[in-house]
């Protein structure tokens, strides 16, 4: 009994410690592929000049299971079905910094908002910006991801050393 | 039609309190009174309805004009920059939108537009049978004349085109029709077998690869202006496919007088002039003239 209660212990502090860097993962995984995104927008409003909905609705599902819903918030505001407000937008994006989540919302506000220079330019700007974001998600991920990790299974240790 | 393009309080309002078969206009403008252009006359636009009085009208923001615009374009003003150009965006329910902002021109070439600050939306209709009492002196034996509709602007040339599309496609099976749809709002309600279209090109090319491509047995275009709209008719006549068209004027004597028209209306290419006024309201049919200028009907 004391022996499996110990596993016990140490398996819930790993996992707490995986959950926490789960979060550098998935804010890693959010940037790519909102870099990805703006990427796409920019390419085919530059050729295809197809109508935002329905560039959004065709970009890649891998890449918008990243996108921590903001898609489909921003779709239902072109559908008339919401206001687009920070609030809404961001529901489910509890990973994101205030500060984050304002570049990303004044994004998604410039869309399809002007002809196409302007708007490829706006999108350019942002990518760069996101680029930034990205290479800082990156670092934080190698940094504190790994040390997360590391520290659950340390303590996990740690507990079970006690008890045993 | 509307719900996608005006603001949720203006449509509910407009929905519940406005009879919107009457409805020809709907204009805003920044920080001005929102008009409403009832069976040809203004009114503002109020909390319970059209109404006369400026006191109860509803005003439209920089906010509101933008957002008509933006949803106009189906949220994507990029891809309609060169309907922008022209002024005008038409949505995919042929809603015509007239826009008013600032002009970016490069090197002489219009760029687009800007700074939007108002906006008119002009409602379709359709008028069912609107085009019968004419169609007689048009069509016979057949064989439809070349013709002109003639009036000044928002007195139904549109929709009396379109009415013609229709009634020509449901009695006269015979007829390839191609609706030449510069503006993209003639093809609204026009549900025919035997009606092909080209949309958003100018007359020149809309003309030229129609008959090329379509071989049609008459083109049917809105608001002919300029002298290359012009030798396109022509061509087409030269072709042996007729014209059916629209011309701001306000009557045939005016008409006659400019000088892009002279050698059209000399060599008699159009056979019947179909005259509309708002006299008693929008497509107030005035009457059908030969290619004299003399009055054949009413």
């Amino acid at each position: 009994m004391k022996y499996v209660l110990i596993l016990i212990i140490f398996g819930l502090c790993t996992f707490v410690g995986y959950l926490f860097s789960l979060k550098y993962l998935r804010r890693k995984k959010f940037f790519n592929s909102l870099i990805a995104f703006a990427d796409k927008l920019s390419l085919e409003i530059n050729f295809s000049r197809e109508r935002l909905k329905i560039l959004i609705m065709n970009f890649d599902e891998n890449n918008k299971k990243n996108l921590l819903d903001i898609d489909k918030k921003f779709v239902d505001f072109l559908d008339k079905k919401c206001e687009l407000n920070e609030e809404e937008v961001f529901k489910k994006a509890n990973i994101l910094t205030a500060e984050e989540k304002n570049m990303v919302f004044m994004f998604l506000k410039t869309l399809g908002r002007s002809d196409v220079e302007n708007q490829t330019k706006e999108i350019q700007n942002f990518l760069t910006r996101f680029q930034d974001l990205k290479n800082k998600c990156d670092e934080e991920q190698k940094k504190y991801g790994s040390l997360s990790l590391k520290l659950g299974i340390v303590v996990g240790l740690f507990c079970a050393i006690i008890m045993f | 039609m509307l719900e996608k393009v005006l603001p949720d309080k203006f449509h509910k309002i407009l929905n519940e309190k406005v009879n919107m078969k009457a409805v020809n206009e709907i204009r805003l403008r920044v920080d001005k009174p929102v008009v409403v252009n009832v069976s040809g006359r203004n009114y503002f636009l109020g909390e319970n309805g059209v109404t006369s009085s400026i006191t109860n009208s509803l005003y439209a923001s920089k906010i509101i004009v933008e957002d008509v615009i933006f949803r106009a374009s189906e949220c994507s003003i990029y891809s309609v920059n060169e309907q922008i150009k022209r002024g005008f965006i038409v949505t995919d329910e042929a809603v015509r939108i007239g826009i008013g902002g600032n002009l970016i021109e490069e090197n002489g070439h219009i760029k687009t537009m800007n700074n939007f600050c108002s906006c008119n939306i002009r409602v379709p209709h359709v008028v069912k049978n609107c085009s019968l009492s004419a169609y007689a002196y048009i069509v016979h034996d057949d064989t439809v004349e070349n013709t002109l509709v003639v009036s000044p602007p928002a007195c139904g040339k549109t929709t009396f085109l379109r009415d013609f599309a229709y009634q020509l496609s449901q009695r006269n099976l015979s007829y390839n029709v191609l609706l030449l749809d510069e503006r993209g709002e003639l093809d609204c309600g026009v549900n025919s077998n035997f009606t092909d279209k080209i949309a958003f090109a100018t007359k020149k090319i809309g003309f030229e690869n129609g008959i090329r491509s379509l071989s049609p047995d008459i083109i049917i275009t809105d608001e002919i202006g300029q002298e290359e709209d012009v030798e396109a008719i022509m061509y087409a006549s030269s072709c042996g496919v007729k014209v059916m068209a629209s011309v701001h004027s306000d009557s045939i004597e005016t008409l006659s007088k400019k000088a892009i028209f002279s050698q059209i209306l000399k060599d008699k290419i159009f056979k019947r002039f179909v005259v509309l006024s708002k006299r008693n309201g929008p497509g107030t049919f005035e009457g059908v003239y030969n290619e004299n200028f003399s009055r054949i009907y009413r």
